[in-house]
């Protein structure tokens, strides 16, 4: 892991962002309440430090007497871990580089779904073509995968 | 596909419940930018419901438009990312991870494949504890146990 990169990252909307000042495992989390929190089969977490809110800060869900999950008020998405002894994991999806690191090991493997195994065997879409136009059709709201001076962009928000 | 008790789910706080008389045989997981994003993760997993067969049983959720046709529905109260919706559609595609038993609906497909992780492939051979937070950390465990804020797994006629 890269462990001096200057790290950064955000939500899907823009209103939260964050900068680390080094990244120190990637690991996956398999238990129900980071299954939960992400609403997906596990928890992707980069361990970090150096941890400071660049734009917005993030809401906090206490979700046990050990752990404070931080999410963007405005759009929802799961930012970080926060334990009670104060260190931050980031959510690895949240960081501006997609490409970021591997995981480096899984926890609580005693709560790993039964499909976590099969995953990389599921078939591949084939309408590759469909796919391609639907994606070229789409106008993002979505933050870009930089800092930026300036927000809200010029379209996107809310259904409201 | 469907059975007597139908599906249930809900955000970890417990503010925002639903339940599906029936999904779709559409379950699939997302490699897209946008999925990443919105779920915080390598890759976003979804299966539908037709509208007609959804019902929020508690509280409502918030939606961020992540772009121009596509809104993404989250539990305004923890974050939990809960689902995806095109405005002029007839279905939602609900998160299988916020489902109270997301192994019921294995996925059959991948869409996104132009931002799957390269490490993908390898998930399961990840290095991993073949044990649990209960055997590894069983004061950690029970501390957690004893104040866990998240809802369970199964509608609940009130809560908190």
């Amino acid at each position: 892991m890269s462990a001096e990169a200057t790290l950064t990252g955000g939500c899907q909307c823009g209103a939260v962002r964050y900068r680390a000042a080094k990244a120190v495992q990637y690991v996956i989390c398999h238990c129900r309440m980071c299954q939960k929190s992400f609403g997906n089969y596990f928890a992707p977490l980069v361990v970090v430090e150096g941890l400071e809110w660049t734009r917005g800060e993030p809401g906090f869900f206490r979700s046990s007497n050990m752990a404070r999950r931080g999410f963007c008020r405005d759009c929802g998405t799961p930012l970080c871990y926060l334990g009670e002894d104060g260190g931050y994991e980031v959510s690895a999806g949240s960081l501006d580089d997609p490409s970021f690191g591997e995981p480096e090991k899984q926890i609580n493997v005693g709560a790993k779904l039964p499909v976590y195994d099969r995953l990389p065997d599921i078939p591949h879409h084939t309408n590759l073509q469909g796919e391609a136009a639907f994606n070229a059709s789409v106008v993002t709201y979505q933050h870009p995968d930089h800092d930026t001076a300036d927000w809200p962009l010029p379209k996107g928000g809310h259904d409201e | 596909m469907s059975d007597t008790n139908g599906f249930s789910g809900g955000c970890q706080c417990g503010a925002v419940r639903y339940h599906a008389t029936e999904l779709n045989d559409d379950a699939h997981i997302c490699h897209c930018r946008m999925c990443q994003k919105a779920v915080a993760g390598p890759f976003i997993s979804l299966v539908s419901v037709a509208d007609e067969h959804l019902t929020w049983t508690r509280g409502t959720p918030a939606e961020f438009m992540s772009s121009g046709n596509t809104a993404r529905g989250f539990c305004p109260q923890c974050g939990t990312p809960l689902y995806m919706r095109d405005l002029d559609g007839t279905k939602v595609f609900l998160t299988i991870g916020a489902l109270d038993e997301p192994d019921r609906v294995p996925p059959k497909n991948q869409y996104g494949n132009e931002s799957k992780r390269h490490w993908f492939a390898a998930l399961h051979d990840l290095p991993g504890d073949e044990t649990t937070t209960e055997a590894d950390a069983p004061e950690s465990a029970a501390r957690i146990a004893a104040t866990n804020h998240q809802h369970p797994d199964h509608d609940t006629e009130t809560w908190p």
